[in-house]
């Protein structure tokens, strides 16, 4: 009888969401949810062991509805498989010590790692696995198919049309892989209008949104891509420098993605001054996939950047954004347009370069950020940070790394890890064994959670020096390179001169006299803006740093 | 002034492009030496006790610490407006700019022999660069006899001149250094500047975080900020954080003569606003400034009425 097709529903996901939302009829004017019945609604609308998405990633996060989803009734309403980008906030683990959410499937973990690695530990969290985001994003229209989705925008109408705004990074992701398999999408929302004309544009049709709710106060924003300057060292400006001359300049990059931090940041203050100084300007740099950091409009205003693909907005950065159309994706209403799933996308295949900081290398250049006591996770890092093996256009960098034989050559993306051989408080950086390894048998992973595997690391940057870890014939040479740059940190050997005169013969490793850079001359003057003030000049105005980072 | 001119002489930067816009040639960018110097007019700088003399802090190997060469004091003499000068310029760099017992000992004797010259009839200007958390606690009693030396000092030596305080930034200047700030006959600020007794983390340690969140920048700066101190008479003269304009003002300073009486001997006011303060009530920088019946701060931005001005 099982067998007989005429005898199945084929809509049992359909006929479930119409009996959900007849239960929250009565909560509900049309599609809007008053936000005191925002918990009842919950209540009413999940059912335990729902597939339930979460809204939060590194920077935005729908934190009313996390608020109200920590408020109901654990006997109501428990062991939920939670999808989540990142765990940022507090009550987003409450959930698993109230039983309100058993399983989780992420991919990192941020300021929460400890509390996660805590609640693994103590058995009140079951991982499905730690991924990288558009590895998350995929499996939710494949494998883990959400039942309801919690999202935040800026501002919707009563019809549920949704604007998200510079923002609007996950949340066109996270309502398409639910709207489409039945699932109930609630967003909450800044501001309710009355009619999209009052909308300044639309980010998402209403017709992919249930409920929305006005929220007690506006979603949780970090910015989390700003660096100020005055924090950049001489050492990080020496190995900027090196990166410039050694990679940008050498394998003439044009497509790239920086990581956060202040290794990147210099590089970025760097170009309109050292790199102007070496004639590079259009020739390298030109076309980004990066969020707007605060540290890039000096090249912008310098001319070196053609266009910036982003994954999310900056606070503060909104006004120049809406100020450079030429150079930001933006929207009928001026504003910037963001989105993480494409913004990945394109940084895997249509980037020729990732370069970013790394916490700890070990001798193969597995790189990692995870450490002891801290389950962190990857985010989008290893997405940029490997080879795009499915990649088939040819640019002269990718070229430039090309391998193969017989006529069937590949080229290869530059993955390049920028490292000081020591951080402070004399712990290397450079070491045996990952702590990733450790924390993955600890946590019962079954894999370690390496951000960048060894073997798509093509160069990594020391205060040393830059080992060409591609050019490397075999894993001993490949070792030998890193170890040649790793100053005095445990996997560096014996100092070695005979092996240090090959390596640099053969090109494997490059010290800074044979870029053509002078250690004497890394100094802060070099630096395009020397602190948060001088952005805000270069930006005209247009650049209004959040309080957190005003010294004034 | 370009971006670029305090570059140090060398092969890269000279064919640096000057960027297109004009930012400030800021103070704060330079180590203590450069901004002893760059007050001090051009050509005329002479650093007494150098780190060639290697006069280090006996107290810091044995507890782990690497020393500092000049033990970060810079006592630089030169002429100041064609005047003969001496200028104390603290390395907030090194330590967090903490008064030990020989750093502390190099600033009070500057200032005891800026007297002993004017008690024998030389005229010499003397101006204290203020960049410290107070007590190097490493050192602890050391530290605190010499920041007893340090008050003396200013004190004696302000009944000839003005003596003049510049808390610039970004360490500020704090503890039993805050004191001798006060003691200063003018002291320049500029916003980045922070000026107070307990700095914000300690205040929050040990008061609580309701009383003082030392992570909310803003409330920080519109409490303790340069341009707080002064708008409520605490400071002086306000400045951008920008070389000429702090040698502009200190050099105004001794072109005008001084404030007189100094801040801190007008005790009437003192004790007379303290009256008029109602210590149950929370004030802000601006309410202060009102109870002082100074004039109402004019564009000092720093001065939010709203401690959690962040942004969304």
């Amino acid at each position: 009888m099982t067998s007989d097709p005429a005898a199945r529903s084929w809509s049992t996901r359909r006929a479930d969401k119409a009996s959900r939302i007849e239960r929250a009829a009565a909560l509900a004017d049309g599609k809007v949810i008053p936000t005191e019945r925002a918990t009842a609604a919950l209540e009413a609308l999940l059912e335990p062991g729902d597939k339930v998405i979460l809204e939060g990633d590194n920077q935005k996060q729908a934190d009313f509805l996390s608020r109200s989803l920590a408020a109901v009734d654990p006997g109501r309403v428990h062991d939920l498989h939670l999808l989540l980008s990142t765990f940022s906030r507090p009550e987003q683990l409450d959930l698993f010590e109230d039983g309100i959410a058993r399983r989780t499937d992420f991919a990192y973990a941020g300021a929460q790692s400890h509390r996660v690695a805590q609640l693994l530990a103590d058995g009140k969290m079951e991982v499905g696995a730690i991924h990288t985001y558009v590895e998350l994003y995929g499996r939710l229209f494949v494998d883990l198919i959400p039942k309801v989705a919690l999202v935040a925008a800026n501002a919707a109408d009563r019809n549920g049309n949704l604007y998200t705004g510079p923002n609007t990074e996950d949340t066109p992701t996270l309502v398409e892989a639910t709207a489409f398999r039945d699932g109930i999408v609630i967003a909450q929302v800044d501001k309710l209008v009355d009619d999209v004309t009052d909308l300044p544009r639309v980010d998402i049709p209403g017709d992919w949104i249930d409920y929305v709710i006005p929220a007690d106060r506006p979603y949780q924003i970090e910015p989390l891509f700003t660096r100020d300057p005055r924090g950049i060292t001489e050492v990080q400006i020496l190995m900027a420098m090196m990166a410039i001359r050694g990679v940008y300049e050498r394998h003439q990059v044009t497509t790239l993605n920086h990581g956060i931090g202040f290794d990147t940041a210099a590089i970025e203050l760097l170009l309109p001054t050292y790199g102007e100084s070496l004639g590079l300007r259009g020739k390298i740099a030109k076309n980004w996939v990066l969020n707007p950091h605060p540290t890039l409009i000096p090249a912008i205003e310098s001319g070196w950047v053609e266009s910036v693909v982003a994954f999310g907005g900056e606070v503060g950065m909104e006004k120049y954004c809406a100020a450079r159309p030429d150079v930001f994706a933006t929207g009928r209403d001026g504003s910037l347009r963001s989105n993480r799933l494409l913004g990945q996308n394109s940084g895997h295949y249509a980037a020729d370069m990732f370069i970013g900081a790394s916490l700890q290398i070990d001798r193969d250049a597995n790189s990692s950020t995870v450490t002891h006591g801290r389950l962190s996770g990857f985010g989008g890092a290893p997405n940029m940070g490997a080879d795009a093996r499915g990649r088939r256009h040819a640019s002269p960098a990718w070229l430039d790394l090309a391998y193969g034989v017989d006529g069937v050559e590949r080229g290869r993306k530059l993955v390049v890890q920028t490292v000081e051989t020591y951080a402070k408080g004399g712990v290397p950086k450079l070491v045996e064994s990952l702590d990733a390894v450790d924390v993955g048998k600890s946590a019962g992973l079954p894999v370690a959670p390496v951000m960048i595997y060894g073997d798509d690391v093509t160069h990594v940057i020391t205060e040393e020096g830059i080992a060409y870890l591609y050019k490397a014939r075999d894993l001993e040479e490949r070792r030998e390179a890193l170890a040649a740059i790793a100053g005095v940190s445990p996997i560096a050997g014996k100092h070695d001169a005979a092996r240090e005169e090959r390596l640099r013969r053969d090109g494997l490793i490059a010290l800074p006299s044979d870029l053509k850079v002078a250690p004497g001359d890394a100094s802060r003057s070099l630096l395009a803006a020397k602190s948060i003030e001088d952005l805000v000049t270069w930006s005209g105005g247009l650049y209004d740093p959040p309080a957190k980072f005003r010294s004034w | 002034m370009n971006a670029q001119t305090d570059t140090p002489t060398g092969t890269v930067t000279d064919t640096v492009r000057t960027p297109a816009v004009v930012l400030k040639d800021a103070f704060t960018e330079l180590s203590a030496r450069e901004r002893a110097a760059s007050l001090l007019d051009e050509g005329t700088f002479r650093e007494l006790l150098g780190p060639f003399e290697r006069l280090e802090s006996p107290h810091l190997a044995p507890q782990g610490i690497v020393p500092q060469s000049d033990d970060g004091a810079v006592v630089a003499r030169g002429t100041l407006g064609g005047e003969r000068a001496v200028v104390v310029a603290l390395d907030g760099k090194f330590q967090g700019g903490g008064i030990g017992e020989v750093n502390g000992a190099k600033l009070a004797a500057a200032l005891e022999l800026a007297a002993d010259d004017w008690e024998s009839g030389k005229p010499i200007r003397p101006v204290v660069l203020l960049e410290t958390g107070g007590i190097r606690l490493q050192e602890a009693n050391l530290g605190l006899l010499a920041i007893a030396d340090i008050h003396a000092a200013i004190v004696r030596l302000r009944q000839y001149t003005p003596v003049v305080g510049v808390v610039a930034g970004m360490v500020g200047c704090f503890g039993g250094m805050g004191i001798a700030a006060g003691l200063c006959t003018d002291l320049v600020v500029t916003r980045q500047g922070r000026l107070g007794l307990n700095g914000p983390e300690v205040i929050e340690q040990e008061a609580g975080v309701e009383e003082f969140d030392s992570r909310d920048r803003a409330l920080v700066w519109a409490t303790i900020g340069g341009a707080a101190r002064a708008a409520t008479g605490l400071a002086e003269r306000l400045v951008d954080d920008d070389v000429s304009a702090v040698a502009d003002a200190v050099h105004g300073v001794f072109a005008a003569g001084g404030t007189e009486p100094p801040r801190s001997a007008r005790v009437e006011d003192a004790l007379a606003l303290l009256a008029r303060i109602d210590p149950a009530r929370r004030l802000t920088a601006r309410d202060l400034a009102e109870l002082s019946g100074l004039p109402s701060p004019t564009d000092l931005t720093a001065l939010t009425d709203e401690p959690n001005g962040a942004a969304k």
